[in-house]
């Protein structure tokens, strides 16, 4: 990439072996599974939704759902909009929802209440990354990949600006300078 | 990845490492085509493309964007030829953007070839395709891809993105699969 490289935060090869364990932990705890439904949240979460995918050893299905929000950031709490919707029926069926970053807990929050309402068999959601901020108001989150500081990270799927989201590894736009 | 026990892993026909070797090559010459441009957007097509571009993406040297659209296919070929209806369109405008069209695989042609016109009748400054395997046999549309991965011959692959019946996707090599009705 030309031009600014943002720092690396969590380098490529630490992404790998935690994505390796997320996937050892997601295919022992769906043993006996006969078709997990893995659901990517667009558009953030298709990188690391590719390599966990790859690494499940379960048989598994994969669908994506797009969400729209007013703004990532402190307060983008209201605006959630279903952008596109799952197309597969998970009535019944055993469901992984993949998302990159949980910052609020809102929007996961709002997805995990849209999709229990269609009773799947179970739902467990599963996140790249979630930031502790000032105060988290977090959903449930059964699977995390790591836990970061309130930085604005980028790359593995994360953006700035829509830009920096395809960096192979995570790195950091613009750090506050406390602690 | 294991599927159960009647239902054999899918053989090889292009492993992860010919797969991660072609991409590479894929990528160096898509960044060396487009040096200079200021921020190339990667238009992934839904279901299948999402591994292949989550890997192209990455090894690419230029300033990257990603957006996705998601098509359905018409039952029964009612549609005109390589109709589709699109589930979700590019929330990116393109006029004036050099865009990249990322393909998990090219098979009559006739899809990418309406894509092609949709996309291009927006007026972006450039539009390349990029399509990780193709099936010579299977053309029937002069449709250009500008970047093939692989020429395969006229089989049912899966893996690495491509399914059947949404089956297999996440496969990490590229396999060929017989559905139960060839067995006899």
């Amino acid at each position: 990439m030309t031009g600014f490289q943002p720092p690396v935060f969590i380098p490529e090869t630490a992404i790998a072996e935690r994505v390796d364990a997320l996937a050892r932990r997601i295919s022992a705890d769906h043993a006996g599974v006969d078709d997990l439904l893995l659901i990517g949240v667009l558009r953030g979460a298709f990188i690391f939704l590719g390599d966990l995918a790859r690494r499940l050893t379960v048989p598994c299905s994969v669908d994506f759902v797009a969400l729209s929000s007013y703004d990532r950031g402190a307060t983008g709490s209201e605006g959630v909009r279903v952008v596109m919707d799952v197309r597969v029926e998970i009535r019944g069926r055993h469901v992984v929802l993949v998302e990159d970053i949980v910052d609020s807990g809102d929007t996961l929050a709002f997805l995990i209440h849209t999709l229990e309402v269609r009773r799947p068999a179970s739902l467990r959601t599963c996140v790249l990354a979630r930031k502790r901020g000032p105060e988290g108001r977090l959903a449930r989150l059964d699977y995390v990949g790591f836990d970061i500081p309130d930085r604005w990270v980028v790359g593995y799927g994360l953006d700035y600006d829509n830009k920096f989201r395809t960096l192979p590894y995570i790195g950091v736009v613009h750090a506050p300078d406390d602690d | 990845m294991t599927i159960n026990a009647d239902a054999p892993l899918p053989p090889v026909l292009l492993s992860e490492r010919q797969i991660a070797e072609r991409v590479d090559q894929l990528a160096r010459q898509i960044s060396a085509d487009h040096a200079g441009v200021d921020d190339l957007l990667l238009v992934g097509v839904l279901r299948g493309a999402f591994i292949f571009l989550a890997d192209l993406a990455r090894r690419l040297t230029i300033p990257t964007t990603i957006d996705f659209m998601a098509l359905s296919h018409y039952e029964h070929g009612s549609a005109p030829s390589g109709a589709v209806r699109l589930v979700m369109d590019l929330r990116i405008p393109i006029a004036g953007r050099s865009v990249l069209l990322v393909e998990d695989i090219v098979d009559s042609g006739e899809t990418l070839s309406y894509l092609r016109r949709m996309l291009e009748a927006r007026g972006p400054a450039s539009l390349k395709i990029c399509a990780l395997t193709r099936k010579p046999d299977r053309l029937t549309s002069d449709v250009r891809v500008d970047y093939v991965g692989f020429d395969i011959p006229d089989a049912w692959v899966v893996g690495y993105g491509l399914d059947f019946d949404n089956k297999f996707r996440s496969l990490p090599y590229i396999g060929v699969f017989t559905p139960p009705a060839g067995r006899g």
